[in-house]
């Protein structure tokens, strides 16, 4: 077991007409027990792209929900590293909002707050995700070796005529953006991270075949937009450096 | 008027080389180098619900300003949390004994930090959680 102790220590010697000195130590479990958390991104360092103008700029994800335990007791570390007091990195959550965060058009984030040159934030991290889409492949009438199926930029060729052994293939392939997995002449696909976008179907599962062969596509799981993405987006075009890790179950 | 905040995160294994992270912060004011100069001071609750209740009210006046929060769970069963968010967004839960010090953009009055002791029972006892807020002066007139 990891012992991981965070300390905070809140002073001034002036801001009230009394000393302010705050000093409290936590040390770092897992979600409801006494169990040092075992897991840590380390500390990353990372400046935000250049664009051509303040209107080019956009989000980035920093952390995504859903490759972490959802509900477990993460926590998140991160720093604007930059020394120009105007400038700053706006963090935000995937949201509910209904309405505009500071007047911009990003309605689906909610902002946590804005942290400026030299500023540090340490929060705990729910992590919910979404729904990841999920639909079938089924793999059926009469293929050869030699036929083709192609998805996600991937391409798998028959090596025999066997429906259940070709479905077998298509699973052993490595997907970027979907996970699979094979019963008899079904392929089951699980994309990697939840959204509410996706629909696949005919035209982007191809399959190409000699004969009559199929490869019917059914959505069988609708995904939604994960919950709780960590998003950070630079005040300036010029891009700002920026200090995260995460200490995660 | 500087107030400071400092975290320091440290491990001897959670990793094949030791954890050392200290950083220091002043707060200032948004985008110069003014001290905020506001605060709420220290105070403490008792949850006895888990029912959503708030605990910082958003003010559209804070919109764009500076403003920093501590929250921290006093409990000292590990069990016991307590789940923050902004309005509806859960952003994460505090176990016993977890802090946190985030910045808070005060977008609009729908921005309130909210806290919910959703693991309480009648039998768990109250979750005492303790909490502060650094901020600037939400009157635009007189934020010089």
């Amino acid at each position: 077991m990891a012992t991981t102790t965070a300390t905070i220590t809140l002073a001034s010697t002036d801001l009230l007409s009394d000393e302010l000195a705050l000093t409290t130590s936590s040390t770092l479990t897992l979600a409801g027990n006494a169990t040092g958390v075992t897991q840590a991104s380390g500390l990353s360092r990372k400046t935000t792209a250049t664009v051509g103008s303040v209107a080019l700029i956009d989000t980035v994800v920093l952390y995504r929900a859903d490759d972490y335990t959802a509900d477990g007791a993460n926590k998140v570390y991160i720093k604007n590293c930059s020394t120009t007091p105007a400038e700053f990195i706006t963090v935000s959550l995937t949201g509910d909002r209904a309405t505009d965060v500071h007047g911009n058009a990003d309605s689906s984030l909610t902002e946590i707050g804005r942290l400026y040159a030299g500023d540090w934030m340490f929060m705990p991290w729910n992590a919910s995700g979404g729904t990841k889409e999920t639909f079938t492949v089924t793999i059926a009438a009469t293929w050869a070796a030699g036929d083709t199926w192609t998805f996600d930029g991937v391409q798998v060729v028959a090596a025999d005529s066997t429906v259940n052994n070709i479905a077998s293939q298509i699973d052993a392939v490595q997907f970027p953006n979907w996970v699979s997995s094979a019963s008899g002449a079904v392929v089951t696909f699980v994309s990697r991270w939840s959204a509410a976008d996706i629909e696949i179907d005919i035209s982007e599962a191809v399959p190409v075949t000699a004969s009559n062969g199929t490869a019917a596509v059914a959505t069988t799981v609708e995904g939604t937009k994960s919950k709780s993405d960590i998003y950070v987006k630079p005040s300036v075009e010029t891009g700002i450096t920026y200090e995260c890790m995460l200490i995660h179950q | 008027m500087a107030t400071t905040a400092t975290i320091t995160i440290t491990s001897a294994d959670i990793a094949g080389d030791p954890v050392n992270v200290s950083k220091t912060l002043t707060c200032t004011k948004a985008g110069s180098t003014a001290d905020l100069d506001q605060t709420t001071g220290l105070n403490r609750v008792h949850l006895r619900s888990a029912t959503q209740k708030t605990l910082l009210t958003g003010n559209a006046e804070g919109n764009n300003l500076a403003a920093k929060v501590y929250i921290i769970n006093k409990a000292t069963d590990p069990s016991l949390f307590v789940t923050v968010a902004i309005s509806a967004q859960s952003i994460g839960k505090l176990y016993g004994g977890d802090f946190m010090f985030i910045p808070w953009s005060q977008t609009d009055t729908s921005a309130s930090l909210k806290v919910a002791a959703s693991s309480w029972t009648s039998s768990t006892g109250d979750i005492p959680v303790e909490y502060a807020l650094f901020h600037e002066d939400t009157d635009f007139l007189t934020n010089a």
